[in-house]
């Protein structure tokens, strides 16, 4: 605890007092207090060093110091609701130990002709975002089966 | 270059010379290694020694001929009898080696042959072997000899049809993946029946300029064989010289000869005559393969001739038409709004009821109020203010349903356009082509009055075409200025020639006269005329004149315009009124478009029911959208008073029901609910009118009646006659919504 005091004088000392506050009100320290699981990864994230941020804003942290396996994490950019599937595919290697490759180095080698944008997980989360297969009624891309052209009334 | 490679070369030149000179001593020499044989069968590699060989006697059984092929032998006494494979069949005299192998129920491979046009023999595919003949025979271009002895499945036979067909593919493009006619192409099934396995062709294959015969036919020249089918249905049925032959040798191309756009109004026949993808449809270019469709044996009723068709359609879709053997209407001809009108079935389909709001824009509603609305503004107004017209495509159950239903609403003001006022619905001779379609073939002098039959009805074109060429038939035309497709006389164009006619004073009458079978084809456009009664009497008098009703031939014909009208003249719909319209208050379209409703007071109420958002919906108060011929089960009689059957090829568009459902559905909204529920019900009642309609497929001969006529004391105008179709493309609602149709008729209609 004191050194954790000692660590945040030295901060302020060395940052000024409208520097912490800023950083503070930027990082949503606030939205801490309700959320636990943000406050934990909050003081995990004390020591530990910034590898990348994309661009979602999700920052990725690693601290080779701590537990072996729990040395990789991210801090979510959306700080009200978050989940796993935000983080983007070139990430996910990353941050799940499979590769050392980060994902800003992933995306260099990514070929911009073909692949989809991330998109996180929306389900539950209301009809448009529910998903519908190719040939659902609700798909707004299936296709259009209506062989004939009808008459439009509005010319007249 | 090495020594063995050089020894192979000469090796191989000696074989070709062998080859040329003796072709039996190749194949005596199986050292000969280099020259690799054709044949795929052994016993073809040395067809002689197969021939010479004494074969066992096999003892055939007999065969039924092909495709129902018969036999007529005008003259008994001309009778012969010759052998096919052995087994004796009797032909009249004059018949070739191929018909007599037809009738014998042997097929003969064959490309140039068509039994329709004139022999050209240059195919070469149609070979047999025919005893005591030094080389094998083209059997297409030898008539039959008797005691002939003819032999289709010889080696010498076989290896005579392998050889044309290895040249046949040596220009032919290996494209048959992208082919449209792939998996329908003679080409394709007889080389596969009767080609090699291989071929010896390794040079580069020609190529040809496909050329633009307009919007209908797609042309790929270089898959051409050369076989001229469709030059020569160009210059003997369609009567058009636009097709020819142009070089010799490898250089032969088929083409018009300036860059020019083929304008006949049966184009589309050399799509079907073509045996290779030459010639294929333009609309239909990769939209379908042939064994995806489903056919539909049905009826055209784009004219009044009801050519039989086939609707080929992939799911809820028809594809392509194409025609169906008749030899009695169409005989395998269709014109090319026949075929190619079917994209206006799937363009501006009406497929919701609709009503016209106080705003007077269309609203989308259920049937229950839309037949609500109806039967209560036609329970408003007074009996004779309700009008009811049928249009032109209707088909003869909707029509006796429109009738039923007005007549139980207590009007009887109902008929179908184009029959003019006061038709004459009571002489079925005075509305019908009396002598037949197939009967036309037997006149010898036409006079046409009044009609264009080159673009009313092509299919009768044909025939006359047909026998202007077969008999030299003398032709006379009475009518505007137009074009003809074979030697024509214009004699006038107006009534008073006519009158000349039956006085005897016109040069025409000396040729009437002379004729043993005259033939008098009155055009149904004459029907909206005033003094139409005034010139049916004239031309009574010519018939009397010229001998043209007798008991044995009846050549006083009436050319109908639309597919709907002989069924309405004989159930009768003829108007009480003969200006109904000015004082109609509920007037009923059953997919009247061409009524003219200038005169309809501007507070009457009309209910459109039909398939096409045409002329009449705009002055339309409900709309109610009714089936079109594709997609019913419907009773058609053509202009020579045979009844025929439409079949539904695909279902109905949107909300649509069939016509006389929606009549018998408003009549019970109405109260005045019609006694039939189906189908079988509506034709009892039609039986009760007009049996003839139920009689598929028969044609019913009209009764002559000449004496019947009361006599007219109409005066006559000298108006000359007037085209009654303007242009022959877009004559109906089908047609005017199609756009194939009005393609062609804007590239092929201004070239004129």
């Amino acid at each position: 605890m004191a050194k954790l005091l000692k660590t945040a004088i030295q901060a302020i000392r060395e940052k000024g007092i409208a520097n912490i506050v800023k950083e503070l009100k930027e990082g949503e320290f606030v939205r801490c207090l309700p959320d636990g699981n943000l406050l934990q990864t909050k003081i995990h994230n004390i020591g530990g060093r910034v590898v990348g941020v994309d661009k979602f804003g999700n920052k990725y942290y690693e601290n080779l110091d701590t537990q072996f396996g729990r040395h990789r994490w991210v801090e979510y950019g959306d700080k009200r609701r978050y989940n796993a599937s935000q983080v983007p595919a070139e990430w996910h290697g990353w941050l799940h130990y499979i590769t050392d490759h980060t994902g800003d180095e992933l995306l260099m080698l990514k070929p911009q002709r073909y692949g989809v944008e991330h998109k996180q997980n929306f389900s539950g989360e209301g009809d448009e975002y529910i998903y519908h297969s190719k040939g659902h009624a609700l798909n707004p891309g299936q296709r259009d089966w209506t062989r004939y052209q009808a008459w439009q009334p509005t010319k007249t | 270059m090495g020594f063995g490679v050089l020894a192979l070369r000469a090796s191989r030149t000696s074989s070709a010379i062998n080859r040329c000179f003796s072709v039996s001593r190749i194949f005596a020499n199986p050292s000969n290694r280099h020259s690799r044989s054709i044949a795929s069968t052994p016993e073809l590699r040395n067809a002689e020694a197969a021939a010479e060989a004494p074969q066992t006697q096999e003892i055939h059984p007999p065969r039924t001929p092909l495709a129902g092929a018969r036999v007529h032998f005008p003259k008994p006494e001309d009778a012969i009898e010759v052998f096919v494979d052995g087994f004796p069949v009797t032909i009249p005299k004059g018949m070739t080696v191929l018909q007599a192998c037809e009738v014998a129920g042997v097929d003969i491979p064959r490309f140039c042959y068509h039994s329709r046009l004139s022999i050209a023999g240059n195919c070469r595919m149609c070979l047999v072997e025919v005893e005591k003949s030094p080389k094998p025979v083209a059997s297409c271009a030898m008539p039959a000899l008797p005691g002939m002895k003819i032999k289709t499945d010889t080696p010498v036979a076989k290896k005579a049809r392998e050889g044309v067909m290895e040249f046949l593919l040596m220009n032919h493009p290996l494209d048959c993946p992208i082919c449209d006619q792939g998996g329908e192409c003679d080409l394709q099934d007889q080389s596969m029946a009767f080609g090699s396995d291989r071929g010896r062709f390794t040079d580069v294959k020609r190529s040809v300029v496909d050329k633009n015969l307009g919007p209908l036919v797609k042309t790929v020249m270089t898959r051409c064989i050369q076989c001229t089918r469709c030059v020569r249905f160009a210059t003997e049925v369609a009567g058009v010289q636009d097709l020819g032959m142009l070089g010799r040798g490898s250089g032969e191309e088929i083409g018009t000869y300036v860059e020019k756009l083929m304008t006949s109004e049966l184009s589309g026949n050399v799509i079907d005559i073509c045996p290779v993808g030459a010639l294929t449809s333009k609309p239909f270019a990769f939209k379908a393969r042939n064994w995806e469709l489903k056919a539909t044996e049905t009826i055209d009723v784009t004219d009044a001739v009801g050519s039989n068709i086939r609707i080929d359609s992939r799911g809820l879709e028809v594809m392509r038409i194409i025609p169906r053997l008749n030899e009695d209407i169409n005989e395998e001809w269709i014109s090319d709004k026949t075929r190619f009108c079917y994209d206006g079935l799937k363009r501006q389909r009406l497929n919701d009821p609709m009503i016209r709001g106080p705003d007077g824009r269309f609203k989308s509603v259920s049937w229950r109020d839309a037949l609500a609305i109806v039967a209560e503004v036609a329970l408003q107004v007074k009996p004779e203010e309700i009008v009811g017209v049928a249009g032109r495509l209707s088909d003869a159950e909707s029509m006796i349903a429109l009738k039923d239903f007005l007549n139980r609403m207590g009007s009887n003001n109902v008929w179908c356009e184009g029959n003019g006022v006061r038709p004459n619905a009571d002489l079925r001779s005075g509305y019908l082509l009396n002598s037949s379609i197939s009967g036309l073939e037997k006149a010898d002098v036409f006079l046409l009055v009044g009609t264009q039959p080159r673009i009313e009805a092509p299919m009768v074109n044909a025939r006359i075409h047909k026998t202007v060429r077969a008999n030299h038939a003398k032709v006379g035309y009475i009518g505007p200025p137009t074009d003809f497709n074979y030697n024509c006389k214009n004699l006038g164009t107006g009534p008073q020639t006519l009158l000349e006619i039956a006085e005897g004073r016109h040069p025409f009458c000396s040729a009437l006269l002379a004729a043993k079978n005259p033939a008098i084809i009155v055009g149904a456009g004459l029907f909206e005329r005033k003094d139409k009664d005034s010139i049916l009497s004239v031309i009574d008098s010519i018939a009397k004149l010229g001998n043209v009703v007798r008991p044995d031939w009846n050549g006083l014909n009436f050319l109908l315009l639309h597919a709907a009208q002989a069924a309405s003249l004989d159930l009768g719909l003829v108007p009480e009124s003969d200006n109904s319209i000015e004082s109609a208050k509920f007037l009923y379209l059953m997919g009247a478009d061409d009524v003219e409703l200038d005169e309809l007071p501007s507070d009457a109420f009309v209910v459109y029911q039909g398939h096409h958002g045409d002329r009449s919906v705009y002055r339309a108060n409900v709309i109610l959208p009714a089936s079109a011929f594709s997609e019913k089960e419907g009773t058609y009689e053509n202009t020579e008073g045979c009844s025929q059957q439409t079949l539904p090829a695909v279902p109905t568009v949107g909300d649509a029901r069939d016509d006389w459902k929606i009549i018998r559905a408003l009549s019970e909204v109405a109260g005045v609910c019609l006694p039939y529920d189906n189908l079988a019900g509506i034709r009892s009642r039609i039986s009760v009118v007009a049996p003839n309609l139920l009689r598929v497929d028969e044609r019913e001969p009209a009764l002559i009646h000449t004496d019947l006529k009361p006599d007219c004391q109409q005066k006559m105008s000298t108006e000359p006659f007037s085209s009654a179709v303007d242009n022959f493309y877009m004559t109906d609602s089908i047609t005017r919504a199609s756009k194939i149709m009005a393609q062609c008729s804007a590239s092929l209609l201004s070239k004129k």
